[in-house]
């Protein structure tokens, strides 16, 4: 039998993202959401406590955690704040090719002065013709002696106009689809990156998503990671560590979503009783409290498989896909429970449906999932 | 400078507290015990004179049942204390006798070099305050309780302090050792960070075992009951839209129903 008991290590690192989560994140939330701030100086103490560059190993100057600590992490944070969450875990999506791909030397020089201090990555692969299709990137990387140059674009991307730093993907030549790609180390300062405006969103609003652009950007070599035609791999690989946890961020939204709506049924009265004595209410509270149930298992179940080394895409696409579609759901039911008070920005669940949404795309979309998903299955029974 | 803090393991805010079926002691079953209220601020006092004053030691003492005595000694040392000390208490102990646990400490503290002893000026769970000036009678040294602005004056090798009283601020020094009992440090107590919480787990604690501690049999103050306040009614919410709306709907019952005035 597995053992789902957590060592006094995972409750204390959880127990530090529980009181930041609720203590800094929390009472902000709202705001920053509503006025679509992008709160630095919590990002900054964020760092300062340990809780952004999780799965950087220590000797880089990270947290070094396996990825089950990651997830009680994060699903800790985004209980606090969805949107803040996903900026602050945007470095492990964006440092995580560094560590697939890098060498030791590449490590050192990139990963030590940036962990060293507060600063933020950014991840690029999407591009405004397509995200999901990540083999037909049209971003061309043209080798110039020691160096190469890129040109094109990438959008959507996670913490861009903030960032310090980017790892992008780019083709050195179209024709060979995923084989042509290859993966690259891109400081801000680099003449010809020119990030855009943090663009207008629906949920997450304390995240900041823009556009960069690449003119004519010459890149060393030797800031290449991997071989050349290793980038889509590389960036298969981080998305494979990197599913998991938005699982366990899904579920930190489902986590407040459910709260929300068993205080608000204990309290808010019809004919007579609190709502949470009618069956309809009670019958919602018990739907979500198993699919949060089922979620977070999933979601353990996956990262502990990764942590201990076997072969996970079917799970860590499963704890993905169910847990931001329970999001969805929970959140949605608990508005339901709040009735007109929860279609109000006054109240705090509208807010977690907004939120949930984005579980159900980033990171490699649902639809996408569940594609992986049945090629796993059928290549079973084939 | 050496520094020693003595802090107490209290239940979370979060616990609900209930009575044992024994009636004279609370059911702490289960219950999270952390390091709060004063005794947060005495650690960041103590980590805050540390800094100020290069060279100095902070060790941290505690009294109680090793688990959950453990675990605050345990969140001190990831604040940045130095060392920790367990003086472990017979079963039960937690609401012994506050001259018992100052004799215990007391032991411990002894074995430790100190020009200050820092304590919460009060628990954050029964609130007596009445620890720091037993603490200090046990260790023969001068004490005070309410301390705030706590300073060190190197050149003399004074500790400066406030203490308020109903007539202003009185201002003491006080050369050490000496015992403080603290109101307010001069930060918000610190967070401690990720990984120096992971460390703090794999630190050795010092452990002073019962064995070695003076009797703690004093014939003191002991709990003869625990009961839950009877539950509270009688209270309104006043639904409302506007500011003015609430104010009319308050002086109403105010006037009518509490007759608070005519
Ligand atoms: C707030 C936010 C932050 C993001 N952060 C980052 C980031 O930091 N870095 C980064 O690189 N990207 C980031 N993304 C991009 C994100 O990963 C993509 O939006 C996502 O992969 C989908 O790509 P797309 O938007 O181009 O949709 P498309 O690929 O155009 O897909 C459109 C629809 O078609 C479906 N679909 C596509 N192909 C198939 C198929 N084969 N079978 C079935 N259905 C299919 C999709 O599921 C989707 O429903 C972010 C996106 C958002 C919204």
């Amino acid at each position: 039998m597995p053992d789902f008991s957590l060592t006094d290590d995972q409750t204390s690192v959880r127990d530090l993202a529980r009181k930041f989560a609720r203590t800094e994140m929390a009472p902000r939330a709202a705001e920053c959401d509503r006025k679509s701030l992008f709160p630095e100086d919590i990002y900054r103490k964020a760092w300062e406590l340990g809780l952004m560059n999780l799965n950087v190993p220590t000797e880089y100057g990270g947290s070094g955690l396996s990825l089950l600590d990651q997830c009680l992490i994060v699903e800790e944070l985004s209980y606090g704040c969805a949107g803040m969450t996903t900026s602050i875990i945007a470095n492990c999506l964006a440092l995580e090719p560094i560590l697939l791909g890098g060498t030791p030397e590449q490590k050192t020089r990139f990963l030590k002065p940036f962990c060293a201090s507060y600063n933020l990555a950014s991840f690029g692969l999407t591009e405004p013709a397509g995200g999901s299709d990540a083999g037909a990137l049209a971003t061309r990387a043209t080798r110039d002696g020691d160096h190469y140059v890129i040109s094109g674009e990438k959008c959507f991307i996670t913490n861009a106009p903030n960032a310090s730093l980017f790892t992008v993907f780019a083709t050195t030549d179209p024709a060979l689809r995923t084989k042509g790609i290859c993966a690259f180390v891109v400081p801000r300062s680099t003449e010809g990156v020119t990030p855009g405006k943090d663009e207008e969103k629906m949920g997450h609003r304390a995240s900041s998503t823009g556009t960069v652009r690449f003119d004519s950007v010459r890149v060393p070599v030797a800031d290449r990671l991997g071989a050349e035609g290793e980038g889509f791999s590389i960036a298969m690989r981080t998305l494979d560590q990197t599913r998991t946890p938005i699982g366990a961020l899904a579920n930190g939204i489902a986590q407040a979503a459910m709260e929300h709506a068993a205080r608000y049924a204990l309290q808010r009265k019809s004919f007579g009783k609190p709502i949470a004595e009618h069956q309809a209410i009670q019958i919602k509270l018990a739907n979500m409290a198993q699919s949060i149930h089922a979620a977070r298992l999933l979601t353990w179940h996956a990262a502990w498989k990764i942590d201990h080394g076997e072969p996970a895409t079917l799970e860590s696409s499963i704890a993905k896909t169910f847990a931001s579609d329970s999001a969805m759901r929970v959140a949605d039911e608990a508005i339901q429970v709040f009735g007109g008070y929860g279609y109000m920005k006054e109240y705090p669940v509208e807010k977690l449906l907004r939120d949930a949404k984005l579980t159900q795309i980033y990171e490699g979309s649902n639809e996408i999932q569940r594609t992986v998903i049945a090629r796993e299955l059928l290549r079973r029974y084939a | 400078m050496e520094i020693v803090v003595c802090v107490k393991p209290v239940p979370d805010a979060e616990t609900k507290l209930r009575p044992a079926p024994d009636g004279r002691t609370l059911d702490l079953e289960g219950a999270k015990f952390v390091l709060a209220g004063y005794d947060e601020s005495a650690v960041e006092q103590a980590l805050l004179l540390k800094d100020a004053v290069p060279g100095s030691t902070v060790r941290v003492v505690s009294f109680g049942p090793p688990g959950r005595t453990e675990e605050v000694l345990r969140a001190a040392l990831a604040l940045g204390c130095d060392t920790a000390t367990l003086v472990e208490s017979p079963p039960l102990a937690h609401s012994a006798d506050v001259r018992s646990v100052a004799r215990a400490l007391a032991a411990a503290v002894k074995k430790l070099p100190h020009d200050l002893v820092l304590v919460g000026k009060q628990s954050g769970d029964s609130e007596a305050g009445m620890l720091p000036t037993a603490l200090a009678q046990a260790l023969g040294h001068p004490g005070f309780n309410g301390a705030v602005e706590l300073k060190f004056d190197p050149t003399q090798k004074l500790f400066t302090f406030g203490r308020a009283s109903e007539a202003g601020l009185e201002r003491w020094e006080c050369p050490g050792p000496v015992v403080l009992g603290l109101q307010q440090a001069g930060n918000d107590p610190r967070t401690a960070k990720l990984q120096n919480i992971l460390k703090s787990r794999r630190a050795t604690l010092d452990k002073v075992s019962l064995a070695e501690l003076p009797t703690l049999d004093v014939a003191g103050a002991t709990a003869e009951a625990f009961q839950l306040p009877p539950p509270r009614t009688g209270a309104k919410w006043i639904e409302y839209k506007t500011p003015e709306e609430a104010a009319t709907k308050l002086v109403r019952l105010l006037k009518e129903e509490a007759k608070v005035f005519p």
